[in-house]
């Protein structure tokens, strides 16, 4: 068997089928060409798994300029503890040397290829592959900043992250978050969605979570945070945090707010912090979405709607005021979207109307 | 098969290549590692290291082995035995020791595709051991998920000259991802040191 023949036609077929251009006399071509010999059948699926899985490279692509090639040995893989590098000088905010993380974006290819794509973004798609991966950006210029890793999730899941500072995230559905542990300071961006914290205490380092125009402060504790555009939720549920706005980022100059065991405090969009106190155990439902379930007591249809669909892809949508308005209580697994439906049609008045894209809930 | 719709035989297709995936190429590493030490012509290692997966390939087909890893290693055993007693002329190196084609099985560890960081760190070290227009190549059709003629356009060179390349590095990432390229040999290299593109089979990258 020629195996190097072989394998050098297979690669030319697997570049050509990669193309792009790749009509159905192209694809029985390559069929007949693989039914003649099992050794070309064999050569074949050895460069397209390879080829396949490289896909991952994607992830080293993240923040990088389009058309920029980035020279050999860019990516180091050490864990950012291990990190003896001075901190970045701010880079995050000004966006000058190191890695700009809130500016990373893939632009949209018309082309592409990609079956699985993240809630929001082109680049969680490929930073989901990816999870754990450091890259240290070296650039000529300007002094190594600290290595940050991102974690992001699709809709419908939720990962645990282990820090290597000890403590522990949870991010919720649809969420993106990004962590340096810096010498000084242990530097967590929520992007959007939610995470839950439980942070180890260090107290020559405190954990700052970044969230639109503010900065969740906290030494050991555990906590959550939710972010949909500018505004937010938090929920302490030990220890005691600090909510702060970020000088930085917020226009206008905003309370500096501690939040003990037990708060759930909200950010509206325009800056108005509200804080309740509520008993442990009913702060502690508002995170039940990490066991897989979201509670509910005497809320309003309208608002479990909201929560449900933050966990699915096919909407719940209400269809009238007076559905919005019923009372509702119960947990139910936020992955289970029709048996939360046939409960209301069973113990509540409403009425489902099902359709393919979206379920309109009406009064009865 | 008589009476079988295309759509089930396509489905067995696609469930035969992802166990050959998942259960046989992932041990390339330890397989190629093996047939070094135990066969001495470098240059008949890629051809046997092929062999032995089309037999693979084509006995998991009828009957789908229950050790695939041991089955890999037996076959493996089984076709270096045959192509010495076909051989007329039986080198003094060729026959070696035989007890060595045992010995070796449980020292050589697989190593697994455990997704995640492992296989990116894997992948982009593959990525950087690229000959340079390759690897420019490769960044922008798969990174970038430039077309052929983007790419083409980008780098000043023809649409042909990108196919080549892909494909070139297609073989290349191929053979370091599954793990039958290494950077340095682990036996006392015996001939020249290997210049830069050729893998441990003994022959040129084209």
């Amino acid at each position: 068997m020629d195996s190097r023949r072989i394998e050098l036609e297979a690669s030319h077929w697997l570049a050509r089928r990669e193309a792009g251009a790749w009509s159905q006399a192209d694809a029985s071509a390559l069929e007949q060409w693989l039914a003649r010999s099992t050794a070309h059948r064999v050569a074949f699926l050895r460069l397209a798994a390879a080829w396949e899985q490289g896909g991952r490279l994607q992830a080293l692509g993240a923040g990088i300029p389009t058309g920029t090639i980035p020279p050999r040995g860019s990516w180091s893989w050490s864990g950012p503890a291990a990190s003896a590098d001075p901190p970045a000088p701010a880079a995050a905010a000004t966006g000058q040397s190191g890695h700009d993380w809130s500016q990373l974006r893939f632009a949209s290819r018309p082309q592409s290829h990609r079956s699985h794509r993240a809630a929001w973004t082109g680049w969680l798609a490929a930073l989901v592959l990816a999870t754990g991966v450091a890259l240290a950006w070296r650039h000529q210029a300007s002094p190594a900043a600290v290595p940050a890793l991102a974690y992001a999730t699709a809709i419908g899941r939720i990962q645990q992250i282990a820090l290597n500072d000890g403590s522990r995230a949870t991010l919720g559905s649809g969420s993106g978050l990004t962590v340096a542990l810096r010498p000084d300071e242990r530097h967590l961006e929520l992007h959007g969605g939610e995470a839950f914290f439980e942070v180890a205490k260090d107290p020559a380092r405190p954990f700052v979570v970044a969230a639109a125009n503010h900065d969740v402060v906290a030494v050991g504790t555990r906590f959550s945070v939710r972010r949909n555009g500018t505004a937010l939720r938090i929920v302490v549920t030990e220890g005691t945090v600090r909510l702060q706005p970020d000088p930085d980022r917020s226009q206008q100059p905003g309370p500096t707010t501690l939040l003990p065991a037990g708060s759930v405090a909200t950010v509206s969009d325009n800056g108005n912090v509200l804080v309740r106190s509520l008993p442990l155990a009913e702060a502690s439902r508002l995170l039940d979405w990490r066991q897989g379930y979201l509670s509910f007591r005497d809320s309003t249809l309208q608002a479990a709607v909201e929560e449900f669909n933050r966990y699915n892809q096919r909407p719940l949508v209400i269809g009238d005021a007076v559905a919005g308005a019923v009372r509702i209580g119960g947990s139910f697994h936020w992955s289970n979207e029709e048996a939360f439906v046939r409960v209301l049609e069973r113990g509540f008045p409403i009425r489902a109307e099902r359709l393919p894209d979206r379920v309109v809930l009406h009064s009865r | 098969m008589a009476g079988m719709g295309s759509a089930s035989v396509g489905c067995m297709q696609a469930s035969l290549d992802d166990w050959f995936i998942s259960e046989i190429l992932v041990h390339e590493a330890a397989l190629s590692n093996y047939l070094r030490r135990c066969w001495p012509q470098r240059s008949e290692l890629h051809d046997l290291r092929q062999e032995v997966y089309v037999r693979i390939y084509e006995a998991a087909g009828k009957t789908r082995p229950t050790q695939p890893r041991a089955f890999l290693f037996a076959t493996a055993r089984h076709l270096m035995s045959d192509r010495l007693r076909r051989a007329r002329v039986v080198s003094i190196e060729a026959v070696g020791d035989f007890d060595a084609l045992n010995v070796l099985i449980d020292e050589v560890s697989p190593e697994r595709w455990c997704g995640g960081r492992q296989t990116l760190k894997r992948l982009a070290e593959s990525f950087d051991r690229l000959p340079d227009r390759c690897r420019q190549v490769i960044w922008l059709r798969r990174v970038e998920e430039f077309s052929q003629k983007e790419v083409a356009m980008h780098l000043g060179i023809s649409e042909k000259t990108v196919e080549k390349h892909t494909a070139k590095g297609m073989r290349l990432l191929a053979g370091h991802f599954h793990g039958s390229t290494t950077v340095a040999p682990t036996a006392p290299v015996r001939e020249a040191a290997l210049p830069h593109g050729q893998d441990q089979d003994g022959q040129q990258a084209d």
